[in-house]
């Protein structure tokens, strides 16, 4: 377990997705606690998450409306300005992604994003500490949300 | 205001609880920062609805919290509609205050919240015990307590599966408090919150808050009463 934890700490921020989502399922702790406790971790529960396939995101345009969605739900991890510090940010185990970030932001495709909002960090090999969106946002309103990420970073998947 | 809401707004508190109980909840001004009936929808407060306190506080709590207010919302993101004045119960020196109004950029200078003698906390605290809403009907609690596994279980949901410790804190098996601070602190919620009403704010969280931070989950009867009962454990006599 020690070991999967220090992979999962050295990749979280590089291009390796697959060891990432391998080290998140093998690490068995929750988002609050700190890295000495993860020995007392109970066992894998089901996942309710899709499997993420590749395809094509729908575009989607930026309203007012989608950075006050931002602002209202998202902000409080990630940031007022998307800069991964959020007020919950220095609490979580695996900290808020920078959503100003090119160079990772860059690896992932509009659809991964989209699944990521959609279903939680879980679900698409990621930190459970990033909850699920999808009953309470619709998918249009999750698809700007991956548009206005976009601006956020400058940034096009690659 | 439109007038006529006005009047009805007047003719609701004038009418409705005319008990000496409803009555020290005005003289004490708690009205001012609290919603404390469904009626008062034009204003925004600064802070946590009491319209349905009797629904879901322990009584015991609320006559302790009015002594000896504590902070519950780390980051008192209550509500965030300007203008709201810096209010927290928070005593400034608290580490984590610092984060209050975070997405106001204001600091947690704010006066503390008011504190009564035991005699005027029971009186507001029955006054508060009044204040319920025509809720959805209550799904029946499980009676049957977790048992060791179902225990583990549903602690793992809460901080994987649905990710409530992202925002809420609690405690870990070593009673060290865990978590994220955008949420009320979960950490006294079983002396704290009634166990129903947990369900029930699982279930229909707008029936609450019109608009809430925190996700909409769709889980099942039994997994909101495990979360429930698992909430019910969490006690600040436990932290170590
Ligand atoms: C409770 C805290 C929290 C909230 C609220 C939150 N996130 Fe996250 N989010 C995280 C964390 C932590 C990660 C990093 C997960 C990782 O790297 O394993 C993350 C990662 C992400 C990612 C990157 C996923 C990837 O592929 O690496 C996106 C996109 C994202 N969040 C979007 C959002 C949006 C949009 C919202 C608002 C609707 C939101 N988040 C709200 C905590 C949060
Ligand atoms: C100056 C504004 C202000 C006034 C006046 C005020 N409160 Fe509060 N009250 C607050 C704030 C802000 C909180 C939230 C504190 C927290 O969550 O940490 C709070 C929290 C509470 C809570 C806990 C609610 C919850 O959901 O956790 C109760 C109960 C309460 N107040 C009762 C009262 C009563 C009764 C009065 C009148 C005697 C009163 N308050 C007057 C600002 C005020
Ligand atoms: C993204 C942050 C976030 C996540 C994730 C989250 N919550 Fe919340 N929760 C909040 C916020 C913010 C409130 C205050 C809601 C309001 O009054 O509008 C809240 C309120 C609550 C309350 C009522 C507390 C009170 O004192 O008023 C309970 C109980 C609760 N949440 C339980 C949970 C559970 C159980 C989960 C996981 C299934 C969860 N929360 C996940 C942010 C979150």
């Amino acid at each position: 377990m020690k070991t999967s934890v220090t992979n999962m700490k050295k990749s979280c921020g590089n291009l390796f997705a697959a060891i990432t989502a391998l080290a998140v399922l093998a690490w068995g702790i929750g988002c609050g606690q700190s890295r000495e406790e993860q020995a007392t971790a109970p066992p894998p529960a089901q996942q309710e998450a899709e499997k993420v396939r590749p395809r094509k995101l729908e575009s989607a345009r930026v309203t007012e409306n989608t950075r006050q969605t931002y602002q209202w739900y998202c902000a409080q991890c990630h940031g007022a300005e998307g800069k991964g510090d959020g007020v919950n940010a220095k609490f979580l185990t695996v900290p808020p992604r920078d959503h100003t970030k090119v160079a990772y932001l860059e690896t992932r495709t509009d659809a991964q994003l989209f699944d990521a909002i959609k279903f939680g960090g879980l679900a698409v090999g990621r930190a459970p500490c990033m909850p699920a969106w999808g009953h309470t946002l619709d998918d249009d309103a999750i698809r700007s949300l991956v548009q206005y990420i976009r601006e956020l970073c400058q940034c096009e998947a690659l | 205001m439109k007038t006529s809401t006005f009047f009805i707004l007047i003719g609701f508190l004038l009418l409705a609880p005319s008990s000496s109980t409803a009555e020290i909840l005005r003289d004490k001004d708690c009205g001012s920062c609290h919603r404390l009936s469904v009626a008062e929808t034009e204003k925004n407060f600064a802070a946590p609805d009491l319209h349905f306190a009797g629904d879901k506080f322990q009584p015991a709590w609320l006559k302790q919290f009015l002594k000896n207010p504590a902070v519950i919302r780390p980051a008192v993101t209550v509500i965030d509609t300007p203008p709201r004045p810096p209010v927290t119960v928070a005593d400034a020196n608290t580490a984590v205050v610092t984060a209050a109004g975070f997405l106001r950029e204001r600091s947690g200078n704010s006066p503390p919240h008011p504190s009564f003698s035991e005699q005027d906390a029971s009186a507001l605290a029955d006054g508060l015990m009044g204040l319920k809403i025509s809720a959805p009907p209550r799904e029946s609690t499980v009676a049957a307590p977790l048992s060791k596994r179902q225990r583990a279980k549903i602690k793992y949901k809460f901080e994987r599966t649905f990710s409530c410790i992202s925002c809420h804190q609690s405690l870990n098996l070593a009673g060290k408090v865990r978590g994220g601070i955008s949420g009320p602190s979960l950490v006294n919620a079983g002396n704290r919150l009634r166990a129903d009403w947990i369900v029930s704010w699982l279930k229909t969280p707008e029936a609450y808050a019109a608009k809430s931070r925190m996700p909409r989950y769709e889980m099942d009867s039994v997994t909101r009463n495990q979360f429930s009962q698992f909430l019910m454990t969490l006690k600040k006599e436990n932290v170590k």
